[in-house]
């Protein structure tokens, strides 16, 4: 085929010369990610890439949109979502063909990616723009002291306990350190049957267990994997919140499958009864009342190293927004931020999404939920909030290659001074 | 003796006979057990799909997730679109497969193996690898988010196949039949149209089932190349129940029922065909 | 697509109608070895474009540094494939890759085949048979991201398969059949077996029917037992079928992405990284485009040989 293939390699090459032609064209004239109106002061189309809207109640979140749209009526927003699985692959895809669309919904996990790829736009210039005070906001995602992401709604994750299984297990009170976790999933585990302690899910498709189920541990002791934005790895907080995850593994109370167990998995086995234990995204306790309204359970804050008394980090996730560089309506694409972020909208937002609100002045109402959600509230005031993966380049990387390295020292393959000096080497290579 | 002869053969047909049911009850389970667990699914509510120990049938059995999706609008939009994209794919690539088959059934010309070559070794690149230069393509060409753009991609996957199958169906059709059209005067185009394709139809709506089956089910470039739900197709409507945080698994698992019922139906309508069409390919394949 | 279909058509028309002087001969000459061109042009057009166009952008990324992200991208030779050769997980990916697709399709060989020739049986009626022959074919049916998750609901360690072996008592406690590095692999070929098998059933019992019976009787006169006539008449009548059907198979299951990715991501410990996988990663989770490129055309490559192969094969029929 390679002989014969003479012709056809020159055939072939002519026409990605005239594909690469095309595509520089089609880049050229802007890709304006398909917003119509193109002059100012017309109307203007927004494209919002999210996957917000089917994780609230029905409806909610386009009432939401539509009020902004009454606001302002020159600018209409288009919703577009789509399976979260695939956010991170259709963004990236469409952030190498400048088709983002205007704004899109961003995890902290991926911001460096996108930034340094130009796909999303720097934040800080168009706050000053648009004179707009960054004081109000809880926190912003920076890279080079540049922001390009700001958290709307923030999920912490805490500890969530079967009150029922504890009870039956004999464990009279929330575990708060990790002795009396490793004791109270003993005891959990001993009930037999299917129930296990805790849940421990490190799939490596999603490998973000290794930042809500892992470092959790690490943060809540006040611990710190990075120092000076370089990997820290071998200190011993680190060392020891790994080794307490092997001898959670090594008492056999953590629930069988974790090598390829998943979040929702996690989360089913909850629910069902059959894990007692689990650190969560408190978006979750809608989830778990719907689908077990008489499961008797309560959040608690991460238990922490014994002895331990300082502030305890506490794990979050967010649904953050930022602006596509390539959109030709930056301004009204930040008037729209701006909207998701004011007070009384954040505050809505933030009580319908059982999330924390990304505007400081924003007060989500803690006495129309769920009584969890108080309790929550109280837990992340006295603790800080702790993801030290928001901004780090390749963070799903990093946390895939710690994962490679857990699952060898629970499956006996490695000692945890090893995976932790292997994995502190692959660090480096990215961040180091 | 011939009566103890029929005994046995009698005896020895009636064991085969219940060693074939035997297997086909087996090979049955194999296939259909999964199925039925699918099924059952479908008429759970979320918070028994993981019950201990695990039942058939639970007391919360409904028809809930089914009536969701018929009574959505946007879901019944995943199936028109599955179903506009489908049918587009599959007649445009019969129609061009057959041109293709024709020619290399019935012409010697030059680089014809190369260019059959490269027909068959177009489809070994995995679709994965091709995702960003295709996407920035389709871009380009101006097809993104249109019923075109997945439709003639769908045909760049379906093609080589139909090419292969629809050669050798017209392969095992004597040459005698065209040359006579010839003879009459008529041109290549004509004894095709005219003679080769009104006895091929159980070869083509063999490939024609088949291509409808990959262009249904695709979901990589269903998802990439469009933007909007209004364009998407069933396997992203699936998709989508997939949260970030939990499945919708009742209504997961309708959807899929619902989605394979026109392709069964399909089959049931052109199983003899089907199956005809395939020897008749297949044979000199 | 229309308009392409037209000039097939207008050249033997043509041809045919301008065969009067020695130049317009010569003419149709020409257009007479222009005409299969004509026929196959839709199919070269879109296969071009849309196909091969991107294959050599591919090509391309693979020798660049820092393809996608960086604007820019400079020229970086071989480094990329020597990235990709040296890689350990690469090469646990190739041999996972290669275990996954000779079993799958010797296990579809085997079944497509074991199944063909029960549904094929004089001994039962014809409404029996079609039942079945329904049931066997429903694998087919469900787009893949269900039956990942069909799947692993099913060999949940506290799933239905667990629990129907522990009924029986063959296993005491629950298996992680997606858990284990050591059975992970086996179960996610399992998956794909179950849905992979009906094609390969539905074109041998194709071919089964068209063997002529002539063969069979005749093998039958010469007082010859079940096994022979298997070995001696079915199996010779069904070599080229099945070679074809492998070919494509092995291809097709090499490409299998989502099975895997929604079953286990690759893991545990790399027990069940794919090529597919591999690249997917080095591509959407490292942002090494060009390494994803690179391992891209090596699987490129090794396939051909495959397409190779059974070009040969088609060619030799």
């Amino acid at each position: 085929m390679a002989v014969r293939a003479t012709r056809w390699k020159r055939l072939m090459s002519a026409a990605a010369v005239a594909a690469t032609l095309a595509l520089t064209a089609a880049c050229g004239s802007g890709g304006s990610s398909g917003s119509d109106g193109a002059a100012a002061g017309g109307p203007v189309t927004l494209e919002f890439a999210q996957w917000w809207g089917a994780e609230l109640p029905a409806g909610e979140f386009d009432k939401i949109i539509s009020d902004f749209t009454a606001q302002n009526p020159n600018i209409t927003v288009k919703l577009l979502s789509a399976p979260y699985a695939s956010t991170k692959q259709q963004l990236v895809t469409s952030a190498a063909s400048q088709t983002l669309p205007d704004v899109v919904g961003l995890d902290g996990a991926w911001v460096n990616d996108f930034a340094k790829q130009g796909a999303i736009t720097d934040l800080s210039t168009l706050m000053t723009e648009a004179n707009y005070d960054p004081s109000q906001l809880a926190s912003q995602v920076q890279v080079a002291d540049k922001t390009y992401m700001i958290p709307v709604v923030n999920f912490v994750y805490p500890l969530f306990v079967n009150k029922d299984l504890l009870a039956k297990a004999g464990v009279t009170s929330v575990p708060t350190t990790r002795t009396q976790f490793l004791d109270a999933a003993k005891k959990i585990s001993a009930i037999g049957g299917d129930v296990k302690g805790w849940a421990l899910p490190l799939d490596s498709a999603v490998p973000n267990g290794v930042q809500n189920d892992v470092m959790s541990w690490l943060w809540a002791s006040g611990g710190s994997m990075l120092q000076d934005g370089k990997p820290n790895l071998s200190s011993a907080p680190v060392k020891s919140a790994v080794e307490f995850v092997k001898n959670l593994n090594d008492a056999g109370v953590i629930a069988p499958g974790s090598l390829t167990m998943k979040e929702q998995d996690k989360v089913e086995k909850f629910t069902n009864g059959q894990v007692g234990m689990m650190i969560d995204s408190l978006a979750h306790i809608n989830l778990i009342k719907k689908n077990k309204p008489d499961l008797n359970f309560e959040v608690a804050a991460l238990p922490a190293e014994d002895g331990y008394t300082g502030e305890r980090g506490i794990p979050y996730a967010s649904w953050g927004i930022g602006i596509s560089d390539s959109t030709e309506h930056k301004a009204e694409a930040f008037k729209f931020v701006q909207y998701l972020l004011g007070k009384d909208v954040n505050a809505k937002l933030s009580t319908i999404a059982n999330g924390f609100p990304g505007n400081k002045n924003a007060a989500p109402d803690l006495n129309a939920g769920d009584p969890r959600f108080k309790t929550a509230f109280d837990i992340y005031q006295q603790g800080y909030p702790a993801n030290e993966f928001v901004g780090l380049p390749k963070s799903e990387d990093l946390m895939r290659r710690f994962n490679e390295q857990l699952q060898l020292v629970l499956t006996g393959g490695a000692s945890v001074d090893d995976a932790l000096a292997t994995t502190q080497q692959s660090w480096s290579a990215v961040i180091g | 003796m011939t009566g103890m002869a029929k005994t046995r053969i009698k005896t020895r047909h009636t064991l085969a006979k219940a060693g074939v049911i035997t297997g086909l009850v087996i090979g049955g389970l194999f296939a259909g057990l999964p199925i039925v667990w699918m099924l059952s699914t479908s008429f759970k509510s979320n918070g028994d799909v993981f019950q201990n120990p695990p039942n058939l049938i639970t007391d919360t059995f409904s028809l809930d997730a089914y009536l969701e999706i018929l009574g959505n609008g946007e879901q019944l939009r995943f199936f028109l679109n599955s179903y506009i994209v489908a049918f587009a794919v599959t007649i445009l690539t019969l129609l061009v497969a057959l041109l293709a088959g024709y020619a290399f059934s019935r012409f010697r010309f030059p680089f014809q193996r190369t260019i059959n070559a490269v027909i068959v070794s177009v489809q070994v690149v995995p679709p994965i690898t091709l995702v960003v230069p295709y996407f920035g393509l389709v871009v380009a060409l101006g097809l993104y988010n249109t019923y075109p753009g997945l439709i003639l991609t769908h045909m760049v996957f379906t093609l080589p196949y139909a090419i292969i199958m629809i050669t050798a169906y017209l392969n095992t059709l004597p040459r005698e039949l065209d040359e006579s059209v010839k003879i009459d005067g008529g041109t290549s185009w004509t004894a095709l149209w005219r003679v080769l394709v009104p006895i091929s139809v159980p070869g083509l709506i063999a490939v024609g089932v088949y291509t409808f089956m990959i262009s249904w089910n695709e979901y990589l470039f269903a998802l990439t190349l469009t933007r909007t739900n209004d364009m998407r197709t069933v396997p992203i409507g699936i998709q989508l129940l997939m949260g970030q945080h939990s499945y919708e698994w009742n209504q997961m698992m309708a959807m899929s029922i619902l989605g394979s019922i026109p392709v069964l139906l399909l089959f049931l309508l052109f199983q003899r065909r089907f199956i005809g069409g395939l020897t008749a390919g297949a044979v000199k394949a | 697509m229309t308009s392409a279909n037209v000039d097939p058509a207008a050249a033997p028309l043509t041809a045919a109608s301008a065969g009067g002087s020695a130049s317009g001969r010569r003419h149709a000459g020409l257009t007479r070895r222009l005409v299969p061109y004509g026929y196959l042009s839709p199919t070269m057009l879109l296969l071009t474009v849309l196909m091969v166009v991107p294959i050599v952008m591919v090509i391309g990324y693979s020798f660049r540094d820092n393809v996608i992200v960086n604007k820019n991208p400079v020229f970086a030779g071989l480094v990329n494939y020597a990235k990709v050769l040296t890689d350990a997980d690469f090469l646990a990916a190739l041999q996972n890759t290669a275990v996954f697709i000779s079993v799958s399709t010797a296990a579809h060989l085997v079944l497509g085949l074991t199944f063909a020739m029960m549904l094929n049986t004089k001994l039962l009626g014809g409404i029996t048979k079609a039942v079945f022959r329904i049931v066997y074919i429903l694998p087919w049916l469900f787009t893949i991201a269900v039956i990942a998750v069909i799947w692993r609901l099913l060999l949940d360690p506290a799933g239905v398969v667990n629990y129907v072996l522990q009924t029986l008592g063959l296993i005491q406690d629950g298996v992680s059949w997606l858990g284990e590095p050591g059975t992970a692999l086996w179960a996610v070929t399992f998956a794909n077996i179950w849905s992979g098998y009906p094609f390969f059933m539905i074109s041998l019992l194709a071919a089964l029917q068209g063997i002529s019976a002539d063969l069979y009787e005749a093998a039958a006169v010469d007082g010859t037992n079940w096994l022979q006539r298997f070995v001696h008449v079915t199996l010779p009548q069904l070599r080229p079928v099945i070679i074809s059907m492998a070919v494509l198979d092995l291809i097709w299951t090499s490409q299998q992405f989502a099975l895997i990715w929604m079953m286990t991501g690759g893991g545990p410990l790399n027990s069940t990284e794919m090529l597919s996988t591999y690249t997917y990663k080095q591509a959407f989770s490292e942002y090494e485009f060009a390494t994803a490129s690179a391992a891209a055309v090596i699987v490129l490559l090794l396939t051909a040989a495959l397409a190779f192969f059974y070009v040969r094969q088609q060619r030799e029929q």
